[in-house]
């Protein structure tokens, strides 16, 4: 009889797994409850597939969209609102998927676990965004009919304030969009997107020069409009007129091509490479859940190509996020807040429904580096984009002219912040096919950031 | 039937009357819920959690039938009906002489009393009173039983001694009476039928109310006909009926019409349970059934797999007479007694051997059904059992080694099995295909938070199989996780109880029957609630006592039994025979 005993031990063996595998469904209840239960066919929160409780407004309480029982949501009255915060908020079948209706379901319809999707009276949770409706229809009447993206934040609190991204539609009345639809039109350019970045990345290699480049005070570059590598035409750099003799801060500020592939020949492709990666620009971001896509780049072993790739073209490709928040952390000395779109959540008698922790990114750039960089970008500014164009405004930037090909006008972008402690923002601005990058995305960055600013 | 009848049409207005009463005030309907949910949940936590402590701290005491006299003078109790002596640790009685075997051999009582000594082959051979034995021969008391020239003398146990021990039993022996439990689960089950009216209204059919009657009747008559015949402890039938009351509850939401038929078998497990339990006192008339039982499953099985209708799948179904039924659930109950075995017998080869190609056949005949889920709970149980048996590791490894080579053979010819293979563990992939079920309960389930959103209130059950292979969901969406986890936890607590009760266990007949049967009970609840959950594949079998499902009902109860009859708490189980009423306690004899 003894014997079995310890042979029964094999019974609490199977009682344990029993309680083990318990242990783990707890687990993962805790961790993803709140999305198994946004998912479209949980009747409890969705009609047909459509959530059907909660509703969502802008930072100053503007109403930008409220679920009602049947599963159709009503919008904002407003159609310059609802077309610019169409990507921020989402569209009725749910095709956007980083809009807020859909990506914070589990929020909207007031999960927790101890009471799950229940309540008495059967509503929904308020979500305050941090985003500023007046400032998305400003950013988007200035994108006119170009597609683009523009996002700003608050690289102290990590409050995203303006975040358009175009095409976009009036979604109570969306037309149709064909299946092999190439326009990315459910796509929020911000977060999802990666873009051949043109000169804007030149802030990335700038920041491996500053720290990695011997003499840097001594070295001058004769620009002669072209610097050829092998026999053939396509072999090489050109800028579009000849930049004649500049230092690092001149060819930063005229954004000289053929100096920046000088320079980022003689750093090595190695170099090129640690610091793509320690920018962010290859990492995913968690905005409130909403992971931002990662860059991507080929980092190439000839010559022309390491040229062009720290130059921002070759195969570089940016997310607008990630090169904000980067722009962010040159401002900030070095680390940035991670973008935040949840302002607040409140239960239907205000009570508040959750707490948000504002992150800091890891360090993007050294601090002594930042500081160099970030006199640069003003430098920028004075000697070739023009402060008058931007009146009121310390505003730090760098621009980008990324040729796209195909016959098509270059990418315009436009990156930076302003050195204002009391507006500590930082911002992208994408204008496809929009030609010269200080013109045509610079202006955007103006009317935004002074609507912002003086609001 | 009749009967049934009209009391329906009695009630009928009563409910319509409560029915009323909701729908003319919505908001007394959503308070009624928002209330009545907490409440569902600390009655619960009441019941369970009450019978749970009560079987985990239950003492084994174990009882003591004579005593063996050593050469060194020492006398040792003989706490078992089977013991073996020998000189390993591992014996009853250890004897640490170096000419002793290390299992010299067993001293064994049946249920009248009398002891048989039996030579399990040791090198130094055995005599009793002198005389050389090789098989197993009747020991009296005062006889020398000599183990290769050590000389041990069988000593009964004083009137004085068994009075003293009796009255530590009993001290010792906390009693667990049902009353204050019972009563608690009638007022859960009032609310219970209340709050179905709430989620319902008119269209909850009278039989439900009527059927949470029939169940409060019948825990409340079985109780008190138990106490009447002197049982003390009723932990687990507390438990099971909890869980019948989920099961009625359950079936409610997702089959409303099925719930009198659930009832019956209920009723009928309750039966079958007590006749087991009565059945199963017997030691030796236990033994004796096993052959009658071996026909009659291999018989079943036959008859399932000439008659059997394919099902979703799995041809596990016979129907006669427009009664269908799952003939290898019931198996499930033979296979239990059939891998028993008492403490010679597993000193026998042959004996194990007869269990083997048993446990073959039936994993055979599974098989060609396609009923792969039913197949793993025999395999575990089986394994399980031949573990007890054996104690041989090295062939546990081996079986189960051989068993997944099986099992990969099985994936290449039965390709919607692999199917279910391929989107486990990404059942959110495939949310809209293989993973639908899954991701249905997960989503449902998380919906319910700790506290459900109230019976009848969820919408899991119009998914398929939700009252039965998703139950578990269901549970966590209308009752909320902490009543589906303690649901859970009580299936794990018999399995501690019955690995515990072989301190003070009789036979070891007793002891891997009731270590079977919970082992059963865990592997299959984890094969259903895990399968619901992506953890494990979907294999579509049963929750003990909670999934719908007549044959599973009924068998819940069957193997409940095994439990029973390895509680030798002083007093305390309907299925072991009480030592007051045994003659020796005034004879004296042995």
């Amino acid at each position: 009889m003894k014997k079995l005993e310890r042979r029964a031990l094999m019974c609490l063996l199977l009682a344990g797994m029993l309680a083990a595998g318990l242990g783990l469904y707890i687990g993962k209840w805790l961790v993803y409850g709140s999305e198994w239960v946004s998912y479209p066919a949980n009747k409890h929160v969705f009609t047909d597939g459509k959530i059907n409780t909660g509703s969502i407004y802008d930072r100053n309480g503007q109403l930008l969209l409220e679920n009602t029982e049947s599963g159709e949501p009503e919008y904002s009255d407003s159609y310059s609102v609802r077309t610019a915060t169409l990507h921020a908020v989402g569209d009725i079948d749910g095709n956007i998927l980083t809009g807020a209706n859909r990506a914070f379901a589990g929020k909207l319809v007031g999960y927790n676990p101890v009471t799950g999707t229940y309540s008495a009276g059967g509503e929904g949770r308020q979500i305050y965004l941090t985003i500023d409706a007046d400032a998305c229809v400003t950013a988007n009447e200035a994108l006119g009919d170009h597609k683009g993206a523009v996002m700003v934040y608050n690289y102290k609190t990590g409050d995203v304030l303006c975040m358009t991204s175009s095409p976009n539609y009036d979604p109570t009345d969306p037309p149709r969009i064909k299946e092999d639809d190439t326009s990315g039109v459910y796509l929020n350019r911000c977060t999802t997107a990666r873009i051949v970045p043109g000169s804007i990345f030149k802030l990335v290699t700038s920041a491996a020069v500053i720290e990695k480049k011997k003499d840097l005070e001594s070295w001058t570059y004769n620009c002669t409009g072209k610097e050829q590598f092998e026999s053939s035409e396509v072999d090489r750099i050109t800028c579009p007129y000849p930049h004649g003799e500049v230092d690092f801060e001149e060819a930063l500020a005229v954004s000289c091509n053929c100096g920046f592939a000088d320079l980022t020949l003689s750093l090595g492709i190695d170099n090129i490479k640690e610091y793509t990666k320690k920018t962010g620009l290859m990492d995913s971001y968690n905005i409130n859940g909403i992971h931002t896509t990662p860059g991507s780049f080929d980092f190439p072993s000839e010559d022309v190509n390491i040229a062009w790739t720290g130059i921002g073209q070759y195969h570089d490709l940016v997310n607008p996020c990630s090169m904000m928040i980067y722009a962010g952390a040159i401002a900030g000395g070095g680390k940035a807040a991670v973008p935040n779109l949840i302002d607040s959540i409140e239960t239907n008698s205000g009570l508040p429904a959750g707490i948000n922790w504002s992150r800091k990114t890891d360090t993007l750039i050294e601090s002594e580096t930042a500081s160099v960089l970030s006199d640069m970008m003003r430098n920028n500014v004075i000697k070739t984009y023009g402060e008058y164009n931007f009146p009121d405004l310390d505003i730090c930037a760098k621009s980008g002219t990324a040729e796209v090909g195909g016959g098509n006008a270059p990418n315009a972008w436009f990156t930076g912040f302003l050195r204002d402690e009391k507006n500590p923002y930082a911002f992208i601005v994408l204008v496809e096919n929009g030609g010269s990058g200080a013109n045509a995305a610079g202006s955007v960055a103006n009317k935004v950031l002074q609507e912002l600013v003086n609001e | 039937m009749e009967l049934f009848t009209s009391l329906s049409e009695a009630s009928k207005p009563f409910m319509e009357k409560i029915s009323d009463v909701f729908q003319s005030d919505p908001t007394f309907a959503v308070y009624f819920t928002t209330a009545a949910r907490w409440i569902f949940v600390i009655l619960a936590v009441f019941i369970l959690f009450k019978s749970i402590r009560s079987l985990l701290e239950a003492k084994n005491t174990p009882e003591t039938w004579a005593f063996l006299a050593l050469p060194d003078e020492s006398h040792v109790p003989l706490t078992h009906w089977e013991n073996v002596i020998g000189r390993a640790k591992s014996a009853d009685v250890v004897v640490d002489i170096l000419t002793v075997s290390r299992n010299h051999g067993t001293l064994c009582r049946d249920e009248d009393g009398n002891w048989r000594y039996n030579d399990l082959g040791s090198k130094g051979g055995s005599m009793i009173n002198g005389k050389h034995v090789y098989r197993s021969t009747p020991v009296k008391a005062g006889d020398t039983i000599s183990l290769a020239g050590v000389n041990c003398v069988l000593v009964p146990a004083s009137l004085q001694e068994k009075m003293e021990e009796l009255g530590r039993r009993k001290k010792r022996s906390r009693k667990f009476p049902p009353w204050t439990l019972l009563l608690s689960l009638t007022i859960f089950q009032i609310l219970l039928c209340l709050q179905l009216i709430v989620a319902e209204g008119g269209d909850l059919p009278i039989t439900v109310p009527l059927s949470f009657a029939g169940l409060t009747i019948l825990m409340w008559a079985f109780c008190t006909f138990l106490k009447v015949m002197r049982s003390t402890n009723f932990e687990m039938e507390v438990i099971a009926f909890f869980l019948c009351t989920l099961n009625l509850a359950v079936t409610a939401t997702a089959a409303p019409n099925e719930v009198s038929k659930q009832l019956i078998t209920i009723i009928l497990g309750v039966v079958l349970f007590f006749c087991l339990c009565i059945y199963l006192r017997d030691l030796s008339r236990t033994l004796l059934i096993r052959r009658i039982l071996v026909a009659a499953s291999v018989l079943l099985l036959l008859v399932n797999l000439a008659f059997g209708t394919l099902t979703y799948g799995a041809t596990n179904w016979v129907s006669i007479g427009g009664f269908s039924f799952q003939p290898s659930e019931f198996v499930k109950i033979a296979f239990i007694f059939i891998g028993s075995a008492t403490l010679d017998e597993l000193y026998e080869k042959k004996n194990l051997g007869l269990f083997m190609l048993f446990s073959l056949f039936c994993l055979g005949c599974l098989a060609v059904m396609g009923d792969f889920g039913t197949a793993a709970i025999f395999f575990v149980t089986y394994l399980v059992i031949s573990f007890l048996r054996s104690g041989e590791f090295s062939k546990l490894i081996l079986t189960a080694g051989g068993a997944f080579a099986a099992g990969l053979m099985v994936l290449r010819f039965r390709p919607y099995i692999a199917e279910r293979f391929a989107t486990w563990g990404h059942a959110w992939q495939y949310a809209d295909a293989g993973g639908f079920q899954q991701t249905r309960t997960m989503s449902a389930g998380a919906s319910g938070g700790l506290v459900g959103y109230g019976a009848g209130d969820g919408w899991l059950h119009n998914v398929f199989a939700s009252d039965t292979d998703l139950v578990f969901g269901i549970l966590c969406e209308e009752w909320g996780l902490i009543i589906a986890v303690l649901a859970v936890l009580a299936i794990i607590t018999l399995g501690v109880f019955a690995v515990r009760s072989i301190m003070g266990g009789r036979s070891t007949f007793y002891t891997i029957a009731a270590c079977g049967a919970t082992s059963l009970f865990i592997f299959q609840t984890m094969l259903n609630v895990f399968g619901a959950v992506d953890i494990f594949p979907l294999t579509g079998v049963t929750f003990p006592f909670v999934s719908n499902g007549g044959s599973s009902m009924l068998v819940s109860w069957g193997l409940l039994a095994f439990l029973k009859a390895a509680d030798t708490r002083q007093g305390a189980s309907i299925a072991v025979r009480k030592i007051e009423d045994e003659e020796e306690i005034e004879g004296g004899t042995l």
